[in-house]
């Protein structure tokens, strides 16, 4: 990039340009200003340690009261597992149904494990 | 043997990436002198409002700094926010105070005869201060950008955000003025 061209004999150009090389050259001490500015910034967001444990505990305490009180959906829902490693022939949809049931309450979890707020 | 020290582009992306405080740290050590002396011009030589403002520039250059696309050097990246922060603290305080003595008419230099080149050069930078005072914000802004700085009309464009003819507008009217105010020492 084209430094601007100077004005030749103009002599406030060369006053002015003087005063810029002292103004680049004259360095002003830190003296705790980069401290100042660091300690100003905004806390780092961090998760406590235990939110981990009780998320996966909340979800289990979720999954138990499922069972007990709807038992007719978690039946079927425990047959279909079960009839899915036993080698019964199944059909696409008991597949289907477990597969979806099961990403959607491993995205739930996570969803809810990351919250930030 | 020293190693070399870490690019800007390459603290830059550590802060970015992982949050690295150390990094931006170095960063605002590497800058801060280029940043607050020209918010001191810029403030008139408010030193302790061109420090304030510099704190603010550098806190919002730390929450913007997934922005910055380094299609500029970083420096003039810091001045086009030290700009925009001076320009909204003006604003809010409607206008800067002006030093009693600013709206002299010309400024002169010492007629004693004793003064030494050193002495002649300090006492016009000191009347250059004063008369910087008596310009328009965006004029003395241009003229920091491109004499202080040492800014290409273009660079200082980008950093004041007006097209570059504008920013030759500013210079040649600041210039005009200052030529007025300082008309006492022009060679004879």
């Amino acid at each position: 990039m084209v430094k601007n061209e100077d004005d030749g004999g103009d002599w406030l150009e060369s006053v002015l340009r003087a005063e810029g090389r002292a103004h680049r050259s004259a360095y002003i001490d830190d003296d705790g200003f980069s401290a100042a500015v660091i300690g100003r910034l905004p806390q780092p967001v961090t998760l406590p340690a235990w939110r981990r444990a009780a998320v996966v505990l909340m979800w289990l305490g979720a999954a138990i009261a499922a069972a007990v009180l709807v038992p007719d959906v978690f039946d079927q829902t425990f047959r279909s597992a079960v009839a899915l490693f036993v080698g019964h022939r199944v059909g696409f949809s008991d597949i289907a149904g477990l597969v979806v049931l099961l990403a959607a309450m491993t995205w739930g979890s996570v969803v809810y494990a990351m919250r930030t707020d | 043997m020293s190693s070399p020290p870490i690019s800007d582009e390459a603290l830059i992306a550590r802060v970015v990436v992982s949050d690295d405080r150390h990094a931006f740290g170095e960063l605002v050590r590497r800058h801060q002198a280029a940043v607050r002396a020209t918010l001191r011009k810029l403030a008139g030589g408010n030193t302790a409002l061109a420090d304030d403002l510099a704190q603010e520039t550098f806190l919002l250059a730390y929450r913007k700094l997934k922005q910055f696309r380094q299609e500029a050097r970083f420096s003039t990246w810091l001045y086009r926010i030290a700009y925009n922060v001076f320009l909204a603290d003006a604003r809010r305080m409607k206008e800067l105070p002006m030093p009693e003595d600013a709206d002299a008419d010309e400024l002169a230099p010492a007629e004693n005869g004793a003064s030494t080149s050193v002495s002649r050069q300090a006492t016009l930078s000191v009347d250059l201060e004063r008369a910087m005072r008596v310009l328009s914000d965006a004029e003395r802004a241009a003229i920091v950008q491109c004499y202080h700085n040492d800014l290409s009309h273009e660079e200082a464009a980008v950093v004041l955000g007006c097209p570059v003819g504008t920013v030759k507008t500013h210079i040649l009217r600041a210039k005009q003025k200052l030529k007025a105010h300082l008309g006492a020492w022009a060679p004879a």
